[in-house]
Protein backbone atom coordinates (compact mmCIF):
# COMPACT_ATOMS: atom_id res chain seq x y z
CA UNK A 1 0.00 0.00 0.00
CA UNK A 2 1.41 3.41 -0.95
CA UNK A 3 1.73 5.84 1.95
CA UNK A 4 2.36 9.57 1.79
CA UNK A 5 4.94 10.84 4.27
CA UNK A 6 4.90 14.52 5.22
CA UNK A 7 8.26 16.24 4.90
CA UNK A 8 8.54 19.59 6.68
CA UNK A 9 10.89 21.95 4.88
CA UNK A 10 12.41 23.30 8.11
CA UNK A 11 13.48 19.78 9.07
CA UNK A 12 15.50 19.22 5.88
CA UNK A 13 17.49 22.46 5.83
CA UNK A 14 21.12 21.40 5.48
CA UNK A 15 23.89 22.45 7.83
CA UNK A 16 26.08 25.33 6.68
CA UNK A 17 29.20 23.20 6.99
CA UNK A 18 27.65 20.63 4.64
CA UNK A 19 26.75 23.36 2.14
CA UNK A 20 30.26 24.80 2.14
CA UNK A 21 31.82 21.36 1.83
CA UNK A 22 29.62 20.57 -1.15
CA UNK A 23 30.70 23.87 -2.72
CA UNK A 24 34.28 22.68 -2.50
CA UNK A 25 35.28 24.77 0.53
CA UNK A 26 37.41 22.62 2.83
CA UNK A 27 36.34 22.06 6.42
CA UNK A 28 37.72 24.66 8.80
CA UNK A 29 38.12 27.37 6.12
CA UNK A 30 37.22 30.95 6.99
CA UNK A 31 34.01 31.76 5.13
CA UNK A 32 34.04 35.22 3.56
CA UNK A 33 31.11 37.57 4.19
CA UNK A 34 29.96 37.55 0.58
CA UNK A 35 29.75 33.73 0.65
CA UNK A 36 27.92 33.74 4.02
CA UNK A 37 25.46 36.15 2.46
CA UNK A 38 25.00 33.83 -0.54
CA UNK A 39 24.33 30.90 1.76
CA UNK A 40 21.75 32.83 3.79
CA UNK A 41 20.00 33.97 0.65
CA UNK A 42 19.95 30.46 -0.83
CA UNK A 43 18.50 29.00 2.38
CA UNK A 44 15.79 31.64 2.37
CA UNK A 45 14.98 30.93 -1.28
CA UNK A 46 14.85 27.21 -0.61
CA UNK A 47 12.45 27.65 2.31
CA UNK A 48 10.16 29.77 0.14
CA UNK A 49 10.25 27.69 -3.04
CA UNK A 50 10.74 24.05 -2.10
CA UNK A 51 7.71 21.78 -2.07
CA UNK A 52 8.99 18.51 -0.66
CA UNK A 53 6.81 15.44 -0.96
CA UNK A 54 7.34 11.74 -0.42
CA UNK A 55 5.70 8.34 -0.87
CA UNK A 56 6.68 4.92 0.43
CA UNK A 57 5.45 1.38 -0.10
CA UNK A 58 6.55 -1.86 1.52
CA UNK A 59 7.39 -4.66 -0.91
CA UNK A 60 7.97 -8.37 -0.54
CA UNK A 61 11.36 -9.98 -1.16
CA UNK A 62 9.91 -11.62 -4.28
CA UNK A 63 8.82 -8.31 -5.72
CA UNK A 64 12.08 -6.64 -4.79
CA UNK A 65 14.02 -9.44 -6.52
CA UNK A 66 12.45 -8.21 -9.79
CA UNK A 67 13.04 -4.55 -9.00
CA UNK A 68 16.66 -5.17 -8.06
CA UNK A 69 17.39 -7.15 -11.22
CA UNK A 70 15.77 -4.39 -13.29
CA UNK A 71 16.82 -4.72 -16.94
CA UNK A 72 19.60 -7.14 -16.02
CA UNK A 73 22.55 -4.73 -16.16
CA UNK A 74 23.74 -4.76 -12.55
CA UNK A 75 27.35 -5.42 -11.68
CA UNK A 76 27.95 -9.11 -10.88
CA UNK A 77 28.69 -8.23 -7.28
CA UNK A 78 26.95 -5.33 -5.60
CA UNK A 79 26.53 -4.59 -1.88
CA UNK A 80 22.71 -4.47 -2.06
CA UNK A 81 22.63 -7.95 -3.64
CA UNK A 82 24.04 -9.34 -0.37
CA UNK A 83 22.16 -6.97 1.92
CA UNK A 84 18.53 -7.08 0.93
CA UNK A 85 17.97 -10.85 1.30
CA UNK A 86 18.85 -10.41 4.99
CA UNK A 87 16.31 -7.64 5.54
CA UNK A 88 13.28 -7.86 7.81
CA UNK A 89 11.43 -5.26 5.74
CA UNK A 90 11.95 -3.61 2.35
CA UNK A 91 10.28 -0.28 1.63
CA UNK A 92 10.40 1.52 -1.70
CA UNK A 93 10.53 5.30 -1.50
CA UNK A 94 10.40 8.39 -3.70
CA UNK A 95 11.06 11.91 -2.51
CA UNK A 96 11.20 15.18 -4.42
CA UNK A 97 11.93 18.81 -3.61
CA UNK A 98 9.46 19.84 -6.33
CA UNK A 99 9.69 21.36 -9.78
CA UNK A 100 9.76 24.97 -8.57
CA UNK A 101 13.22 24.85 -7.05
CA UNK A 102 14.78 23.26 -10.16
CA UNK A 103 13.13 25.85 -12.37
CA UNK A 104 14.43 28.63 -10.12
CA UNK A 105 18.02 27.36 -10.40
CA UNK A 106 17.72 27.49 -14.21
CA UNK A 107 16.31 31.03 -14.02
CA UNK A 108 19.16 32.19 -11.80
CA UNK A 109 21.71 30.80 -14.25
CA UNK A 110 19.89 32.44 -17.16
CA UNK A 111 20.17 35.79 -15.33
CA UNK A 112 23.94 35.19 -14.86
CA UNK A 113 23.40 34.81 -11.11
CA UNK A 114 25.63 31.74 -11.19
CA UNK A 115 26.85 31.80 -7.59
CA UNK A 116 23.35 32.00 -6.14
CA UNK A 117 22.03 29.43 -8.63
CA UNK A 118 24.80 27.01 -7.72
CA UNK A 119 24.24 27.59 -3.99
CA UNK A 120 20.47 27.00 -4.24
CA UNK A 121 21.18 23.86 -6.25
CA UNK A 122 23.52 22.63 -3.52
CA UNK A 123 20.98 23.37 -0.78
CA UNK A 124 18.26 21.52 -2.71
CA UNK A 125 20.52 18.47 -3.31
CA UNK A 126 21.50 18.29 0.35
CA UNK A 127 17.90 18.77 1.45
CA UNK A 128 16.84 15.87 -0.78
CA UNK A 129 19.50 13.69 0.87
CA UNK A 130 18.41 14.86 4.30
CA UNK A 131 14.82 13.91 3.44
CA UNK A 132 16.02 10.38 2.82
CA UNK A 133 17.76 10.34 6.22
CA UNK A 134 14.48 11.42 7.83
CA UNK A 135 12.76 8.57 6.01
CA UNK A 136 15.35 6.12 7.31
CA UNK A 137 14.54 7.27 10.86
CA UNK A 138 10.79 7.17 10.16
CA UNK A 139 10.95 3.57 8.92
CA UNK A 140 13.24 2.51 11.75
CA UNK A 141 10.82 3.93 14.33
CA UNK A 142 7.86 2.41 12.52
CA UNK A 143 9.27 -1.13 12.66
CA UNK A 144 10.88 -0.83 16.08
CA UNK A 145 7.36 -0.02 17.28
CA UNK A 146 6.84 0.11 21.05
CA UNK A 147 10.18 -1.39 22.00
CA UNK A 148 12.31 0.79 24.28
CA UNK A 149 15.38 0.55 22.09
CA UNK A 150 15.94 -0.41 18.48
CA UNK A 151 18.32 -3.22 19.59
CA UNK A 152 20.71 -2.42 16.76
CA UNK A 153 18.01 -2.54 14.07
CA UNK A 154 17.82 0.23 11.50
CA UNK A 155 16.72 1.21 7.99
CA UNK A 156 19.22 2.46 5.43
CA UNK A 157 18.56 3.62 1.88
CA UNK A 158 19.98 2.39 -1.43
CA UNK A 159 19.30 3.93 -4.82
CA UNK A 160 19.62 2.75 -8.42
CA UNK A 161 22.65 4.18 -10.16
CA UNK A 162 24.96 3.62 -7.21
CA UNK A 163 27.14 0.83 -5.92
CA UNK A 164 26.63 -1.58 -8.78
CA UNK A 165 22.83 -1.31 -8.87
CA UNK A 166 22.21 -0.21 -12.45
CA UNK A 167 20.24 2.97 -12.94
CA UNK A 168 17.79 1.30 -15.32
CA UNK A 169 16.31 -0.52 -12.32
CA UNK A 170 14.44 2.77 -11.95
CA UNK A 171 12.00 1.50 -14.59
CA UNK A 172 10.83 -1.43 -12.46
CA UNK A 173 10.89 0.70 -9.33
CA UNK A 174 8.68 3.28 -11.04
CA UNK A 175 6.24 0.65 -12.23
CA UNK A 176 5.86 -0.63 -8.64
CA UNK A 177 5.80 2.65 -6.75
CA UNK A 178 4.29 5.08 -9.30
CA UNK A 179 6.15 8.24 -8.14
CA UNK A 180 4.33 10.07 -10.93
CA UNK A 181 1.64 10.68 -8.32
CA UNK A 182 3.97 13.15 -6.57
CA UNK A 183 5.12 14.68 -9.84
CA UNK A 184 8.27 12.64 -10.50
CA UNK A 185 8.70 11.39 -14.05
CA UNK A 186 11.33 9.14 -15.60
CA UNK A 187 12.64 9.58 -19.14
CA UNK A 188 14.08 6.92 -21.45
CA UNK A 189 17.58 7.50 -20.05
CA UNK A 190 16.24 6.90 -16.53
CA UNK A 191 16.65 10.54 -15.68
CA UNK A 192 14.16 11.76 -13.09
CA UNK A 193 12.50 15.13 -13.24
CA UNK A 194 12.32 17.22 -11.15
CA UNK A 195 16.09 16.79 -10.85
CA UNK A 196 16.07 17.11 -7.07
CA UNK A 197 14.34 13.77 -6.59
CA UNK A 198 15.58 10.57 -5.01
CA UNK A 199 14.13 7.08 -5.26
CA UNK A 200 15.27 3.77 -3.92
CA UNK A 201 14.69 1.17 -1.26
CA UNK A 202 14.88 1.40 2.52
CA UNK A 203 16.30 -1.82 3.90
CA UNK A 204 15.32 -2.50 7.52
CA UNK A 205 17.19 -5.09 9.55
CA UNK A 206 20.03 -5.60 12.01
CA UNK A 207 22.61 -2.92 11.35
CA UNK A 208 25.29 -5.57 10.75
CA UNK A 209 23.68 -6.48 7.42
CA UNK A 210 24.59 -3.04 6.05
CA UNK A 211 28.31 -3.38 6.68
CA UNK A 212 30.48 -3.92 3.61
CA UNK A 213 33.98 -3.13 2.36
CA UNK A 214 34.25 -0.49 -0.33
CA UNK A 215 36.44 -2.73 -2.43
CA UNK A 216 34.17 -3.52 -5.34
CA UNK A 217 35.44 -2.90 -8.86
CA UNK A 218 33.22 0.17 -9.27
CA UNK A 219 34.45 1.73 -5.99
CA UNK A 220 37.71 2.75 -7.65
CA UNK A 221 36.04 5.37 -9.87
CA UNK A 222 33.37 6.43 -7.41
CA UNK A 223 33.41 10.16 -6.63
CA UNK A 224 30.63 10.04 -4.04
CA UNK A 225 32.20 7.67 -1.49
CA UNK A 226 29.22 8.37 0.77
CA UNK A 227 29.19 4.71 1.87
CA UNK A 228 32.47 5.25 3.73
CA UNK A 229 31.07 8.19 5.71
CA UNK A 230 27.87 6.29 6.40
CA UNK A 231 29.69 3.19 7.63
CA UNK A 232 31.91 5.38 9.80
CA UNK A 233 28.82 7.03 11.32
CA UNK A 234 26.97 3.77 11.97
CA UNK A 235 29.68 1.38 12.98
CA UNK A 236 32.40 3.48 14.53
CA UNK A 237 30.69 6.26 16.48
CA UNK B 1 45.50 52.17 -17.32
CA UNK B 2 44.17 52.56 -13.80
CA UNK B 3 40.55 51.99 -14.69
CA UNK B 4 41.37 48.62 -16.29
CA UNK B 5 43.29 47.52 -13.19
CA UNK B 6 40.29 48.56 -11.13
CA UNK B 7 37.93 46.55 -13.38
CA UNK B 8 40.16 43.52 -12.93
CA UNK B 9 40.34 44.03 -9.14
CA UNK B 10 36.59 44.48 -8.68
CA UNK B 11 35.93 41.44 -10.86
CA UNK B 12 38.19 39.44 -8.56
CA UNK B 13 36.17 40.71 -5.57
CA UNK B 14 33.03 39.57 -7.38
CA UNK B 15 31.47 43.03 -7.35
CA UNK B 16 29.31 42.96 -10.47
CA UNK B 17 27.82 46.41 -9.87
CA UNK B 18 31.24 48.06 -9.70
CA UNK B 19 32.46 46.17 -12.77
CA UNK B 20 29.36 47.33 -14.63
CA UNK B 21 30.00 50.96 -13.67
CA UNK B 22 33.72 50.88 -14.38
CA UNK B 23 33.25 49.19 -17.75
CA UNK B 24 30.70 51.85 -18.64
CA UNK B 25 33.22 54.56 -17.67
CA UNK B 26 35.99 52.89 -19.67
CA UNK B 27 33.74 52.82 -22.75
CA UNK B 28 32.87 56.51 -22.21
CA UNK B 29 36.58 57.25 -21.99
CA UNK B 30 36.83 55.74 -25.51
CA UNK B 31 39.19 52.99 -24.45
CA UNK B 32 39.35 50.28 -27.15
CA UNK B 33 36.75 47.59 -26.23
CA UNK B 34 39.27 44.87 -27.06
CA UNK B 35 41.64 46.33 -24.48
CA UNK B 36 38.87 46.69 -21.87
CA UNK B 37 38.06 43.02 -22.48
CA UNK B 38 41.64 41.74 -22.43
CA UNK B 39 43.24 43.94 -19.76
CA UNK B 40 40.19 44.42 -17.57
CA UNK B 41 37.80 41.49 -17.65
CA UNK B 42 39.91 38.58 -18.92
CA UNK B 43 42.84 39.73 -16.84
CA UNK B 44 40.67 39.50 -13.73
CA UNK B 45 39.33 36.08 -14.72
CA UNK B 46 42.78 34.70 -15.36
CA UNK B 47 43.80 35.65 -11.81
CA UNK B 48 40.64 33.96 -10.56
CA UNK B 49 41.39 30.83 -12.61
CA UNK B 50 44.91 30.64 -11.24
CA UNK B 51 43.72 31.07 -7.65
CA UNK B 52 41.04 28.41 -8.19
CA UNK B 53 43.59 25.99 -9.64
CA UNK B 54 45.82 26.59 -6.63
CA UNK B 55 42.89 26.07 -4.22
CA UNK B 56 43.29 29.60 -2.86
CA UNK B 57 39.68 30.33 -3.67
CA UNK B 58 36.68 28.10 -4.24
CA UNK B 59 33.65 27.69 -6.46
CA UNK B 60 31.45 30.49 -5.02
CA UNK B 61 34.18 33.10 -5.57
CA UNK B 62 34.72 31.91 -9.14
CA UNK B 63 31.01 32.20 -9.86
CA UNK B 64 30.75 35.64 -8.27
CA UNK B 65 33.65 36.74 -10.45
CA UNK B 66 31.93 35.23 -13.48
CA UNK B 67 28.80 37.26 -12.77
CA UNK B 68 30.95 40.37 -12.62
CA UNK B 69 32.65 39.40 -15.88
CA UNK B 70 29.29 39.05 -17.62
CA UNK B 71 28.22 42.45 -16.24
CA UNK B 72 31.14 43.97 -18.12
CA UNK B 73 30.96 41.68 -21.15
CA UNK B 74 27.31 42.45 -21.85
CA UNK B 75 28.22 46.11 -22.32
CA UNK B 76 31.14 45.35 -24.62
CA UNK B 77 29.33 42.88 -26.87
CA UNK B 78 27.37 45.47 -28.91
CA UNK B 79 30.62 47.29 -29.60
CA UNK B 80 32.07 44.24 -31.31
CA UNK B 81 29.34 43.86 -33.90
CA UNK B 82 31.41 45.31 -36.68
CA UNK B 83 34.60 43.51 -35.76
CA UNK B 84 35.42 40.03 -34.53
CA UNK B 85 35.45 39.57 -30.77
CA UNK B 86 38.98 38.40 -30.05
CA UNK B 87 38.91 34.79 -28.88
CA UNK B 88 41.19 31.83 -28.36
CA UNK B 89 38.86 29.75 -30.51
CA UNK B 90 35.28 28.51 -30.79
CA UNK B 91 34.01 25.68 -28.63
CA UNK B 92 30.62 23.99 -28.79
CA UNK B 93 29.42 22.58 -25.48
CA UNK B 94 26.35 20.74 -24.29
CA UNK B 95 24.87 17.99 -22.18
CA UNK B 96 24.28 14.87 -24.28
CA UNK B 97 20.95 13.53 -25.50
CA UNK B 98 18.70 12.12 -22.78
CA UNK B 99 20.45 14.05 -20.02
CA UNK B 100 19.20 17.24 -18.38
CA UNK B 101 21.97 17.84 -15.85
CA UNK B 102 23.63 21.10 -16.80
CA UNK B 103 25.23 22.66 -13.73
CA UNK B 104 28.66 21.23 -14.49
CA UNK B 105 28.36 22.10 -18.15
CA UNK B 106 27.37 25.66 -17.22
CA UNK B 107 30.44 25.97 -15.00
CA UNK B 108 32.64 24.74 -17.84
CA UNK B 109 31.08 27.33 -20.17
CA UNK B 110 31.77 30.08 -17.66
CA UNK B 111 35.39 29.05 -17.15
CA UNK B 112 36.02 28.70 -20.90
CA UNK B 113 34.49 32.11 -21.59
CA UNK B 114 36.55 33.58 -18.77
CA UNK B 115 39.65 32.14 -20.37
CA UNK B 116 38.86 33.91 -23.63
CA UNK B 117 37.14 31.19 -25.68
CA UNK B 118 34.04 31.82 -27.75
CA UNK B 119 31.53 29.35 -26.29
CA UNK B 120 28.43 28.13 -28.11
CA UNK B 121 26.30 26.47 -25.47
CA UNK B 122 23.72 24.12 -26.97
CA UNK B 123 22.12 23.48 -23.60
CA UNK B 124 20.93 20.06 -22.54
CA UNK B 125 19.55 16.95 -24.22
CA UNK B 126 21.64 17.67 -27.31
CA UNK B 127 21.61 15.12 -30.13
CA UNK B 128 24.92 13.91 -31.58
CA UNK B 129 23.96 15.38 -34.96
CA UNK B 130 23.37 18.80 -33.41
CA UNK B 131 26.81 18.82 -31.79
CA UNK B 132 28.51 18.02 -35.09
CA UNK B 133 26.33 20.25 -37.31
CA UNK B 134 26.83 23.23 -35.02
CA UNK B 135 30.59 22.72 -34.80
CA UNK B 136 30.83 22.57 -38.60
CA UNK B 137 28.52 25.54 -39.17
CA UNK B 138 30.31 27.69 -36.57
CA UNK B 139 33.78 26.53 -37.58
CA UNK B 140 34.41 25.39 -34.02
CA UNK B 141 37.55 23.42 -33.28
CA UNK B 142 36.33 21.65 -30.16
CA UNK B 143 33.22 19.91 -28.91
CA UNK B 144 32.83 19.60 -25.14
CA UNK B 145 30.28 17.08 -23.87
CA UNK B 146 28.87 16.46 -20.41
CA UNK B 147 26.91 13.44 -19.14
CA UNK B 148 25.88 12.50 -15.63
CA UNK B 149 24.22 9.15 -16.26
CA UNK B 150 25.69 5.82 -17.32
CA UNK B 151 22.73 5.53 -19.69
CA UNK B 152 23.59 8.74 -21.55
CA UNK B 153 27.38 8.38 -21.70
CA UNK B 154 27.21 6.29 -24.89
CA UNK B 155 26.00 9.39 -26.75
CA UNK B 156 29.53 10.72 -26.43
CA UNK B 157 30.85 7.82 -28.50
CA UNK B 158 28.17 8.51 -31.10
CA UNK B 159 29.49 12.06 -31.50
CA UNK B 160 33.08 10.85 -31.79
CA UNK B 161 32.04 8.24 -34.36
CA UNK B 162 30.04 10.82 -36.35
CA UNK B 163 33.09 13.03 -36.58
CA UNK B 164 35.21 10.09 -37.79
CA UNK B 165 32.60 9.00 -40.34
CA UNK B 166 32.60 12.51 -41.80
CA UNK B 167 36.41 12.85 -41.72
CA UNK B 168 36.11 15.69 -39.24
CA UNK B 169 38.00 14.17 -36.32
CA UNK B 170 41.27 15.88 -37.20
CA UNK B 171 39.60 19.25 -37.59
CA UNK B 172 37.23 19.07 -34.59
CA UNK B 173 38.48 17.68 -31.28
CA UNK B 174 36.39 16.32 -28.42
CA UNK B 175 36.65 16.66 -24.66
CA UNK B 176 34.30 14.86 -22.28
CA UNK B 177 33.42 15.10 -18.59
CA UNK B 178 30.82 14.34 -15.95
CA UNK B 179 30.47 12.24 -12.80
CA UNK B 180 30.52 8.74 -14.39
CA UNK B 181 33.18 9.68 -16.96
CA UNK B 182 36.78 8.52 -16.60
CA UNK B 183 40.00 8.96 -18.53
CA UNK B 184 39.78 5.28 -19.46
CA UNK B 185 36.32 5.79 -20.92
CA UNK B 186 37.53 8.76 -22.93
CA UNK B 187 40.33 6.62 -24.36
CA UNK B 188 37.95 3.73 -25.10
CA UNK B 189 35.61 5.86 -27.16
CA UNK B 190 38.33 7.82 -28.91
CA UNK B 191 37.65 11.22 -27.33
CA UNK B 192 40.65 13.52 -27.49
CA UNK B 193 40.60 14.50 -23.84
CA UNK B 194 38.92 13.95 -20.47
CA UNK B 195 38.31 16.85 -18.11
CA UNK B 196 37.84 15.92 -14.46
CA UNK B 197 36.34 19.31 -13.62
CA UNK B 198 35.63 22.77 -15.01
CA UNK B 199 39.14 24.05 -14.26
CA UNK B 200 40.69 21.10 -16.09
CA UNK B 201 38.42 21.73 -19.09
CA UNK B 202 40.14 25.06 -19.69
CA UNK B 203 43.55 23.38 -19.63
CA UNK B 204 42.32 20.69 -22.04
CA UNK B 205 40.86 23.28 -24.41
CA UNK B 206 44.09 25.28 -24.46
CA UNK B 207 46.17 22.15 -25.08
CA UNK B 208 43.93 20.80 -27.83
CA UNK B 209 43.50 24.09 -29.65
CA UNK B 210 47.14 25.04 -29.43
CA UNK B 211 48.13 21.75 -30.94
Amino acid sequence: MIESVKIITEKIIPLIEDITLQQGIPKGSVIKDNIKSLIEKSLSIFQDEAEPSCIISEVSQNDFDKIFVGEGNNENEAPLKMIYPQADHLVLFAVTMGEGISRLVTELFNKNDFALGSMVDTVASLAADKSVELLENYITEKFVGNKLTNNGFMALSYSPGYCGWNINAQKKLFSFLQPQQIGISLNESCLMTPLKSVTGVLVYGNKSIHQFDSSFSFCFNCRAQSCIERNERIFNH
Amino acid sequence: MEILKEISAQLQFGDDEKVFELTKQAIEQKIDPQIILADGLLNGMSVISEQFRNHDIFLPEVLLAAKAMYAGLDQLKPLFIKEEIPTLGKIVIGTVKGDLHDLGKNLVGIMLKGAGFDVIDLGKDVSPEKFVETAVKENAKLIGMSALLTTTMPMMKTVVDLLKQNNLNDKIKTVIGGAPITKKYAEEIGADAYAFDAAKSVECAKNLLNN
